[in-house]
This record gives structure tokens, sequence and C-alpha cells, in this order.
């Protein structure tokens, strides 16, 4: 039935691919992101306002039309702008059957939902390549991005395992580990995470950080944006600023990174991180 | 100590402080070897890990706990002696979700304010209790009242942060997790600051405790005592709003503990003030450490975090549900039986009716055509007409046949009950909904729609056999009755807060069903909903005899031949299958069931009928109304219509709520 709908797709595609980008609306930010990649602007995007401030690289045209809030794209407005194919995550499973009556509807996951986070990423990126018609962009990113990480692991000290973390507040933080994109990207850089727990499928878990006391010979990596005031209420905690790990590798820290973004923001994590690890004491 | 041995609350402390010591040193051992107990506690190598964290995260948290709650217990306490009401506390006044919001509020727009969290807490509190005040205005004191009214500036405040948490999740995601009370300490500051602020606080109170304690005497002889009623009142007032701002500013939000710990030392029989207020804060800390030391035990090493004050919810509700029935008789409340809220009679409800039928005929297709699209405000005409109508229609729809039956159930509950503060929503049965939907879903992943829909029936049919169960004995006070209901719904807050502080992609999702969304609702849905709301209308309609009769008494209605014990039993039945149908398309949705009886009595219709019709057409309208306001005020983004629904009915209802 799958191919079915494939056909068709590719159908109304092709002609259309000869005359105009192909007019195609998303929910979904990290697919987003990885068209921009393809060199094709969405036509509608998901909370764009949003997406500015928490993916912000590769940044969104202005044309974009925000259709709302991702969980509940709005339909009458989509309706209206006539897509010729709409692309969601599996997170919004729920909502595909009434998106169908407007256009196409091809669901692309990007997280690995528990396999191998960085091959799915691949196949989903050339599947999104293909669906555009820009089959040769998508080989070109991923050999582009690929060959960074090479080069990047190439080069990088050694160093101890890394701990990815983002604050909540000052007390609690969202670790990531296995299924994540930071991890996938770790594995590529040939690093090590420091953190083994489980994490769930979405890949990160959120702990109190007295948790992290035993961690000793770790490198924290911190990815911001920190809420607002951590920074100071950090310095003055004396638990953080005790914890073994903390006390033997000063914490570095890397801009934003949308945490559940693709290839692109992979390659930037890994420019980043390398960055930051070559300038360690 | 001379009193210590002998208080009646001795026993149910001391059990609390032997779990809590048990757990801890059970904790303890797990994490030190014994010989390093006492460096590990109060003079730690730091270079140790485990020392590390027993002193730095374990004990300030011990520590927090036992003032977090002490401080609770004890404003709980100022608070149902200030105002004469066993159901007065932080919680139920709104002080708690008021400095919430004020919190989450600094968050988004003021950051720089959270240098002082404590004040921009009291301010919220201060502002929230000052609601609840104005909105009690002419019958200051009136505790059913005062409490009713907190609830309802609850829900209000709460429907506002939800709106705010749907439209930043990103932003806001660090006030989830405070926001369940979880206690995870990073050394002793926050213990610090709580102490700056209670130590003076709490020497205010030898200075109260005499003159309060004279309240424990009706109003007249403390005012033939010369007392200044008004100064204390206000001073005491203060002070309990101060305490619990500061409670909530380092600790987050800490259900129940301000209610459960007062009650029960009330309930224990302990007779002077000073020693209430004693016990109070004694019992609040230890029943919040015990907790807290239980899920810690518990949790320990799991991937996921357990807000221990979302926990207090789900251990206090049950305690409260305990505790409703045995709570001292007391003469029913004036103005709570219906005697206040008499409304002026319609002299033609009929002309009425059919004017509520037209004006839901003319706001039909404004809601369907009017709106933002791509260009701006519009008619919809030509294609767009097509489009709108497909995408609308279904929604109006399902909104408005919410409206209907919440308006039906309503009307029932507020009639058979006497309580014109009864709802589906404050009686639980909406939350009853929801939990037996989401233990469904969480206990079989796997179960299809049927069985989940069943679920949630269920739920509805046993919130309401177990406030008929609880309530039986004291003959539906409404006030208790009210207890009850409140207590059930507040089972719900612990699933939901669990989810929420983890921060599951899916969350997203659950929290736009739970603040009653349109979105997901199909046309065949629509349809099957809106026959269930003819044949509701119908039904009710039929039974209105019961309802204009069983408000006489049990001994009237029966010589009129009705068994009063079987109408109730299907009345209460077809509330909760109403109300359940309801939750299920479009989630809890707030005040639309306890608002729409009211506005149809506003209106003027009194005869149960009348009222029924009524009150069925103003819940569509307001649905209506809500669902398409939602959709067009943040215009690409929508809010929930339940949440329109209570921000619109809320403001109408607390301006109404003034009046009565």
């Amino acid at each position: 039935m799958n191919m079915r709908r494939w056909l068709l797709v590719l159908f109304v595609l092709l002609p259309l691919s000869l005359h105009a980008a192909p007019r195609v609306a998303t929910v979904d930010w990290t697919i987003a992101e990885t068209m921009l990649g393809l060199g094709v602007a969405p036509l509608a995007v998901g909370e764009t306002a949003a997406y500015r401030s928490w993916v912000g690289q590769p940044a969104l045209p202005a044309t974009t039309v925000d259709i709302g809030l991702r969980t509940q794209p709005n339909r009458e407005l989509l309706a209206e702008l006539k897509p010729d194919l709409i692309l969601v995550s599996p997170l919004s499973a729920g909502i595909v059957p009434t998106l169908a009556r407007i256009a196409p509807v091809r669901t692309l996951r990007f997280d690995a939902g528990g396999g191998d986070y960085w091959a799915q990423l691949r196949q989903s990126t050339l599947e999104l390549a293909t669906l555009l018609d820009r089959q040769a962009a998508g080989k070109a990113l991923l050999d582009r991005v690929e060959s960074r990480l090479a080069a990047q692991a190439a080069t990088l000290p050694t160093t101890p395992p890394l701990l990815l973390l983002q604050f909540i507040d000052e007390r609690h933080v969202r670790v990531y580990g296995r299924h994540s994109l930071f991890d996938a990207v770790l594995a590529r850089l040939g690093l090590r995470n420091a953190w083994q727990a489980d994490t769930g499928s979405w890949g990160f878990a959120t702990v109190s950080i007295d948790r992290l006391a035993t961690l000793d010979n770790v490198q924290t990596i911190v990815i911001e944006p920190l809420p607002v005031g951590v920074d100071a209420r950090l310095a003055r905690s004396a638990l953080w600023q005790n914890l073994p790990m903390v006390r033997r590798h000063p914490p570095l820290h890397l801009p934003a990174v949308w945490s559940f973004g693709g290839v692109l923001a992979g390659e930037r994590f890994a420019d980043q991180l390398s960055l930051a690890l070559r300038g360690r004491p | 100590m001379k009193m210590l041995p002998r208080s009646p609350a001795l026993p149910l402390c001391g059990l609390l402080f032997v779990l809590t010591l048990g757990l801890s040193i059970g904790w303890l051992d797990r994490q030190l070897p014994d010989t390093l107990w006492l460096s590990g506690l109060f003079d730690p190598d730091l270079a140790d890990p485990r020392q590390l964290v027993v002193h730095y995260a374990w004990l300030p948290r011990l520590a927090l706990c036992l003032l977090a709650g002490a401080a609770l217990g004890l404003a709980g306490m100022l608070l149902q002696q200030v105002l004469r009401n066993p159901l007065a506390s932080p919680t139920t006044l709104g002080a708690t979700s008021g400095a919430q919001l004020a919190l989450l509020l600094a968050t988004l727009f003021a950051p720089s304010l959270l240098a002082g969290r404590e004040w921009v807490a009291l301010f919220g509190a201060g502002a929230a209790l000052g609601l609840v005040y104005a909105l009690t205005w002419r019958r200051p004191l009136s505790p059913l009242a005062t409490i009713f009214a907190g609830l309802v500036v609850n829900l209000y405040l709460g429907a506002i942060g939800s709106a705010l948490l749907l439209s930043n999740p990103e932003a806001l995601k660090g006030m989830l997790v405070w926001g369940g009370g979880a206690l995870a300490q990073d050394g002793w500051d926050g213990v610090q600051r709580l102490l700056i602020h209670l130590v003076p606080a709490t020497l205010l109170l030898p200075l109260l405790t005499r003159p309060l304690a004279v309240l424990d005497l009706d109003e007249a002889s403390a005012r033939s005592l010369g007392l200044p009623l008004r100064h204390l009142r206000l001073l005491t007032l203060t002070l309990a709003v101060f305490v619990t701002a500061c409670v909530v500013s380092v600790a987050g939000v800490i259900g129940f503990i301000g209610l459960a710990a007062p009650s029960l030392v009330r309930l224990l029989g302990v007779r002077t003030l000073g020693r209430r207020l004693f016990w109070a804060a004694a019992l609040g800390g230890l029943l919040l450490s015990a907790t807290d030391a239980l899920l810690q035990f518990v949790a320990d090493g799991g991937g996921m975090l357990l807000p221990t004050g979302a926990m207090t919810a789900l251990l206090g509700a049950p305690l409260l549900l305990w505790l409703i029935p045995r709570l001292a008789p007391k003469k029913s409340m004036p103005g709570a039986s219906g005697s206040g809220l008499t409304m002026r009679r319609h002299p033609r409800p009929r002309r009425l009716l059919t004017t509520l039928v037209l004006v839901l005929l003319i706001a039909l297709p404004l809601a369907l055509f009017v709106g933002q699209g791509s260009d701006g405000w519009r008619w919809a005409g030509g294609e767009l007409w097509t489009i709108q109508l497909s995408w609308r229609l279904p929604r109006l729809g399902a909104a408005a046949a919410v409206g209907l039956l919440l308006g039906l159930a309503g009307t029932v509950l507020q009639r058979i009950g006497q309580n014109p503060m009864a709802s589906p929503e404050l009686l639980g049965v909406s939350g009853g909904t929801v939990v037996g939907l989401l233990l469904a879903g969480l206990l079989l992943p796997a179960a299809p729609l049927p069985l989940l829909l069943t679920a949630g029936v269920l739920g509805a049919v046993l919130t309401l056999a177990l406030l008929l169960g609880i309530n039986r004995r004291s003959g539906f006070q409404p006030e208790r009755v009210l207890l009850s209901g409140v207590a059930i719904t507040a089972l719900l807050e612990p699933l939901q807060s669990l989810a929420l502080a983890n921060g599951d992609p899916r969350v997203q999702q659950l929290l736009t069903w739970l603040s009653g969304s349109t979105y997901h609702v199909t046309p065949t849905v629509t349809v099957a909903l809106l026959l269930l709301a003819v044949v509701a209308l119908g039904v009710s309609v039929l039974l209105g005899r019961w309802l204009d009769l069983l408000p006489l008494g049990q001994a009237a209605a029966g010589a009129l031949g009705v068994d009063t014990r079987r109408a109730q039993r299907w009345l209460l039945l077809l509330v909760a299958l109403l109300s359940a149908a309801a939750t299920l398309v479009i989630g809890p949705v707030s005040f639309v069931g306890l608002l729409a009886p009211h506005l149809a009595r506003l209106l003027g219709l009194v005869r149960a009928r009348a009222q029924l019709i009524g009150a069925g057409l103003c819940g569509a309208l307001l649905m209506l109304v809500a669902d398409w306001v939602g959709q067009q005020l943040l215009f690409p983004q929508e809010l929930p219509a339940g949440l329109v629904a209570t921000l619109l009915g809320g403001a109408y209802f607390m301006w109404n709520l003034r009046r009565l």
C-alpha cells in the first residue's frame, strides 16, 4: 500500500519539479532543517518563531508560512496553501489521517526509535532527498557531513569520556545517552559517552545533579541555552562546584544545537564540540 | 515540654518520625559504611563523592522537607483559624497557584525579577488571595463561599498557566520540574533562604496566638472582648501567605500538606490553638519528609523523576477522603443550599428558550465562516467556504454537543445535591474519567479504543459511587461532597505532573487533550456526540419531575410517590455517562458544567425542565464561542476550547460570584 502512494507522490512531484520547486509543508523541525540542507525551502513549517530560537541554523526563509503548533498544525491554513506534499515525523501519527485529506502525507523517522541512530539519519535523509527529487544533493550532503566528521575525528586530542547535558534548572539536567543524536555523533567522532545508563527511547534522562556525583574522570559538556539565572546559581551551588567531574575537568559550554535534529545539527554539534575540545587545557 | 507526651497527635507523629528515620538510615546504609556517617553528615571529605552527596544533596533535602512541610502545616492552620474554615489551606485558597503563575509569568516576560523569587511568589499568592477575598466580599468568612471562590481562582489561574505552557513548551520546561515539587537540593542555599524568611515570621506567632485563640469562640464574643478583628485577620492572612510564598519559591508546588496536616491535627482532637499550631507544623514536616524519604528509597537509581510535591497529592487525596466523613458535624451553611442563590424568575421561559436557540443558530454560521486566513480577517467565500465548512463544522458541532452534555450533567448534579457549586469537574467525575483512561493506557499500552473508553466510563461511575459511599452518612452536605470531589480530582495531578516533569515529547499531546481541544474530533464522533446530546436532553427532560421534587427532601418527595434513593441512583448514573462521554472526546473541560446551570438560573429559568434545556443551550453556546475564539485568538496557533471556556466562563462566573 505504501508503494502505491509512493508512486502517486512521485507522479505528482515529477512534472512539478521541472517547472518549480515542490510545495512541501512540514510540521517537523528536523525535516525542515534537512530540507533546507538539500536546498529546498519548505512552504510551511510549524512554530517558525520557536524554530528560529531553538534550531537556528539553517535559517528559515522569511517566505515560509507559520502553520501553528507542531502538534496541532492549522489544517484550514494548510488546506488554503494547497501543498503538494506534507511531511511528518512518527510523533504526528495521530493526525496523519486528517492531514491526508489535504495532500499526500509521508512519515519520515529521523530518530532511531531504539536502533542505530546514524544509519537511520542517513536513510531518512536520502529518502527525503528522493521525495524532493534531490537525490544528488542528498548524497552530497551526507558525503560532506560524514567526511567532515571523519576529519574532525582524526584530529581530535585524546579526551576522557564526555557527559552531555542540558540544564533544566540548577538542580536538574537532561543527560543525553544512547538513542540520541549527540551520542551518535560522539560515536562517529570516536569519543566515549560517559552516560551509559538507560535513557528511554527519546535518548535522554532527566536527573537531579546528585546522581552525577559518582562520575569522576569525565569531561562535562554543557549544551546551551542555560535557563535564566542558572549560571549565577551554579556558581554558588556547593554540590555542583564539588562534583568530582567538575573539579577535575572544568565544564565546556557549547552553543545551542537542536537536540532532536538531523545531520546538519549533528555536523554543527561536531564542529562546536571539536572546537571546544581542542581549546581544552 | 509537658504537653508533648499526652497529646493525641503524638502517636501519628511518632509513627511518621520512625518511618522517616528508618528510611533515612536505610538510605544512608546503602550510601556509606557506618563509620563514615558522622563525617558524611557534618564534616564531609569532599573528595569522596558519597559524602558529598550526603552532605550537599541528601541532608539539605531532608532539612528542606521538614522546614517546608512545617511551614505549610503552619500556614494551613493559621488560615483555618483566621477564616474559621476547616477546609482552608494555601492550596484551596488559590495562594499556591497564584505564586506559581506569578513565577511562570516572570520567567517568560521579566526574568530579571527572578532574583527575588520570594517576592514574585508573594505578590502572586497575595494577589490570588486578594481576589478570593474580593469575590466573597459580601459574605466575608462564609467558609463554603471562601473555599469555593478559592477553587474557582485555582482553576482559573491553572488554566492561564496551561495556556502559557502550551504555547511556550521549550522555554518553560524547567518550570514543569519545579511545578511538580521536585525537592532535589544542591547545597544549603535553599534551606538558608527558607530559614531567613521563616524565622522572623515564626517569631510573630506567639503574639498572634492568644488573640487568634479567641476566634474559637464566635465572632460576636471576640468583638466584645475588644479585639481589632479586621487588623488581626489581615495580619494573620499576610503571614500565612508570606510563609506559603517562601515555600513555593524555594521548593515548588507541594500539594495537600497545608490542608492535610492541620485537618488531621484538628481531627485528632488537639484542643488549644498553640498546641494545634505546634502539632500542625510537626505533622506537616514529618508528612513531607516521610513521603520524600519513601520516594527516594523507592526511586533510587531509576531513570524516572518522581516529583515529591506531586506525590504528596497522591498520598494526601485518600487521606482526605477518609477524613471527610469524620469532620465534626456542622450545621449546613446558609447560602449553600440555594437560599442565597434564588433568582428572579423569568415570566415566559418558553420564549427565552426560543431566543437562546435563535442565538445559537445565528452564532453557528458566524463561527463557521468568519475568521483569519492567510490574508488576515475575512468572511470565507468561494472555495474557502468549502475548506472552512469541512474543517470547522465537526469541531464546532462537537464543542456544542459537549457543552450541552455538561450543562445537563451540571444541572442534574446541582439539583439533586441541592448544591450550587456542584459540577462534573468539581465533583471529580471528569477527573475520574481521565484517571480511568490514563491508567488503562499506562497498564495496557496496546489496549484497543473501546476498552479505553470503557475504562473512562468506569472511572466516572466509580468516582460517583465513591462520592456516594463517603457522603451517605452525612446526608450529602454540599461542603463535604464538594471536598470529596476535589480530593478525587487531586489524584489526577500526580499522574499529570509525572508525565510533565519527565519531558516526554508526547506530553504536549496529553496536555492538549487535558485542556479540552476539539482538534482530534472526527465527523463520525461529532455525529455520535450530537445524537447522544439530543437523547440526553430528552431523557433529562423526562426526568425533570424528579429534579423538581428531590430538593423538597426525602419525606416530601416520598409522599408524592418518588423513591428518592432510586431516583438519585439513576440520575447519578446519567450524570456519569454524560460527563464521561464529554470528557472522552475533548478532555476534562472545566467550568462549563458549573457555569451553564448558573447562567440558566441567572436568566430566570427556575423550574427543572426549563433550567435543564436552558443550561444545555447555554453550555452549547459557550463551547461554540470558546472553540471559535480558541482558533482565532493566536492564529495560526490555537488554544483548546476547554481552556478558553474556562477563561471566558470563569471571568463571568467570578463577576457573578461577587454579586451573589
